[in-house]
């Protein structure tokens, strides 16, 4: 802009400016308020990751890297760490395989009704994250809805504590987990295979590939790009994970169930305020996060 | 660009004008919880302050504890988006003055606190300086339902001043007859160790401030009776505070043994009615100093700074009111930590929940013989710790001593920050 003013002999700015300028405009507002209220905030956080002392006085820590140190050997951080890994690893791939066999199986022309099962599956994420989680939480207590059910049926002979043990607890956060993001995930991998062409399924048929050959060797590979970005979202996900952990067992029993989110919440706000010491957790995520989805990136991306 | 400029020197003059008027005087704003307790007792003194100051201007909010907790630390030090007013719990009081003494105005010497008890005055009070305007008493009652006693063949003076090996005697002997456990609580969440420890006057810290958990000989006793009780189904562990209200309501314990706020909740099952007897807990057999007497909850209204300090000093001289105490007693039993309160009309009305006696004066009583205990900024950091502790103890068969050691350790870790 000060060009244009500051050459008399050229006052009208080309086409080719102007467009770039417009372009400029209409992205200056976003970005500022990405820089606004994303990244500076993140760079505050890193600055405070590396002090210490009461809230309203911090000071740099000695040394500077002093909270990180104290992470490895905080304990109730370590089982927060294994907890999380633990959900991720064994939600994860159960939730994506499911949403791959659901999204196959909903994308059979021939299958009546297809719109309800759709609608039904992809329900749980329209459903709040707390009040699910509170939903949970009800069937499951000791005189809930699914110790009733199990024990009418026969399946169980007592009643299962499920909140209160350090197993049953997770299974707990774990089924949750799936039942609300299985659907959510299955409309990527539905409206992926809405690009694969029909006739491929069909000359595969013709071929004599049965319905688990079709979906191994054509779905699947055809969705490779799909997967792995689902397969990002849900870890970078899971490793945020939060609402389940507080609403839905309360970290408990013990820490048994606390997520690495709630246990950087609690360091806020339940004990004694560190708010260095929270900034510096929510910095080991990130690096967690940035990592896993590098590799992620590697090993998926075969182009 | 220009359209751009204008727009956000509007969003910020629009900012600039929300923070004027939040300080604007003659008003009074008030942030607490639960409409049937404290939010309640606040109505009832705006409206006598109304009376007197028609023009005044007190508007109450509520907002749960956790949220205000929440909203003190997100602020950080800003108290232009806190109100006037708030509430505080007693446990929570040292940790939030020591972290932002900024927030809370000091009161020494200009609010009268005389003739308030010094054991509560003591959970506000940081450096030998007044905080906090004490409210209600969290003394704890133990209440029995009679008929069910009347069933095992006891009488509620069976179970007074008693020790809790004698309490585990009745409690077996209880079940046995009528397939009924006496107590139940939430897993984890130690109201049940942390009042019997209060009893006989000990704390998860010691006066200097150090953690006192492993060599605590009262907690590790206080832990075996909690143990025997929950192994032998004395007392039923649940997983929420719903349930908890629930093994009251449906009628499945005996028992409650909590601060004296739950009286609201036992008082508003009308079916319930008559059948209760108050009387004080179990003492601890071997600790030192021990009691029948304990506290659990209670809590104090501090004043914010960078407000009208003085309106809100005005409006809080309501709390050295006599008149004020017993106008809230019947709508909310909100024992009063005022001393003189005990004179006024309301504290000597029998109760008909706990067929006529005069359960108020008692409990006042009970208060008057409660150890203190020492809480400081870590209070919670311990609290959890020792949950952990006993839920590892008990789900897991733990060792005390390994799992104390261990629970102290992590406290010291976050001390050493």
């Amino acid at each position: 802009m000060t060009n244009a003013v500051s050459s008399p002999k050229k006052r009208r700015l080309s086409m080719h400016q102007k467009q770039s300028l417009a372009g400029w405009a209409f992205l200056a507002p976003a970005t500022l308020l990405i820089f606004v209220l994303s990244f500076y905030p993140m760079f505050s956080a890193l600055l405070t990751s590396f002090k210490r002392g009461r809230p309203t006085a911090l000071e740099w820590s000695d040394p500077l890297i002093r909270n990180y140190q104290f992470m490895l050997r905080d304990k109730v951080f370590l089982q927060s760490v294994t907890n999380t890994l633990t959900y991720l690893i064994i939600q994860v791939p159960i939730m994506l395989a499911l949403a791959v066999i659901f999204a196959s199986l909903l994308n059979n022309r021939n299958l009546k009704l297809r719109g309800l099962f759709r609608t039904c599956i992809f329900l749980p994420c329209a459903t709040g994250l707390v009040a699910y989680s509170m939903i949970f939480r009800t069937l499951f207590t000791y005189d809930g809805m699914i110790n009733n059910v199990l024990l009418r049926f026969g399946i169980i002979s007592e009643a299962i504590n499920w909140l209160n043990d350090p197993v049953y607890a997770k299974a707990v956060i774990i089924i949750g987990l799936i039942w609300r993001w299985t659907g959510y995930n299955m409309v990527f991998y539905l409206s992926a295979m809405q690009s694969i062409e029909y006739s491929i399924y069909e000359a595969a048929r013709i071929d004599g590939a049965n319905g688990l050959q079709q979906l191994t060797r054509i779905t699947i590979p055809l969705l490779r790009p799909i997967i792995l970005v689902t397969a990002i979202m849900s870890t970078n996900g899971t490793l945020q994970l939060f609402d389940e952990s507080v609403n839905l067992t309360r970290g408990g029993p013990g820490n048994m169930t606390i997520t690495m989110s709630h246990y950087i919440y609690n360091t806020m706000f339940t004990k004694n305020p560190n708010f260095g010491y929270a900034a510096a957790m929510s910095f080991v995520i990130l690096v967690m996060v940035a990592v896993l989805a590098a590799i992620q990136m590697k090993v998926g991306d075969k182009r | 660009m220009k359209k751009l400029v204008s727009l956000l020197l509007a969003i910020a003059m629009t900012f600039t004008f929300c923070g004027a008027l939040a300080e604007e005087d003659g008003k009074i704003t008030i942030w607490t919880w639960d409409p049937t307790f404290n939010i309640k007792a606040m109505e009832i003194a705006r409206d006598m302050y109304l009376e007197e100051h028609p023009d005044a201007q007190i508007e109450i909010v509520e907002r749960l504890s956790e949220d205000i907790e929440t909203a003190v630390i997100a602020s950080n030090g800003d108290t232009s988006t806190l109100p006037d007013i708030l509430l505080v719990q007693d446990n929570s009081f040292q940790k939030f003055v020591t972290n932002y003494p900024e927030v809370y105005a000091d009161l020494t010497g200009k609010y009268d606190l005389t003739d308030f008890a010094p054991g509560k005055v003591a959970y506000s009070t940081i450096d030998g300086k007044n905080y906090g305007i004490p409210f209600d008493a969290g003394t704890v009652t133990a209440t029995y339902r009679v008929d069910y006693l009347e069933e095992a063949g006891y009488t509620v003076e069976d179970l007074t001043d008693i020790d809790w090996n004698r309490f585990l005697e009745i409690g077996r002997d209880v079940k046995e007859k009528t397939g009924r456990a006496m107590l139940s609580g939430q897993a984890g969440a130690v109201d049940m160790v942390m009042i019997m420890l209060q009893s006989c006057g000990s704390s998860l810290f010691n006066e200097d401030g150090s953690v006192n958990l492993k060599d605590n000989a009262a907690l590790k006793e206080v832990i075996s009776i909690y143990k025997t009780m929950v192994d032998e189904g004395i007392f039923i562990e649940v997983n929420t505070w719903d349930e908890y209200i629930g093994t009251i309501s449906n009628q499945t314990v005996v028992s409650t043994m909590t601060g004296c706020w739950i009286l609201s909740t036992i008082m508003s099952l009308p079916e319930q009615k008559g059948l209760w007897a108050l009387t004080n807990i179990p003492k601890l057999p071997n600790a030192e100093g021990a009691t029948n007497y304990s506290n659990n909850g209670g809590s104090s209204w501090a004043i914010i700074n960078g407000k009208d300090i003085d309106l809100a000093l005005d409006f809080m001289q309501i709390y050295r009111n006599v008149d004020f105490y017993s106008a809230i007693l019947p709508e909310t039993s909100a024992i009063a930590t005022y001393t003189p309160a005990k004179d006024g009309p309301a504290y000597t009305a029998g109760s008909d929940y706990f067929n006529g006696e005069p359960i108020f004066a008692t409990i006042l009583e009970y208060g008057a013989q409660t150890p203190s205990n020492i809480t400081g900024a870590y209070y919670y950091d311990a609290r959890d710790a020792l949950g952990t502790a006993i839920t590892n103890i008990i789900l897991q068969g733990g060792d005390v001593d390994t799992e104390l050691a261990t629970a102290e350790d992590t406290v010291n870790f976050t001390m050493g920050f």
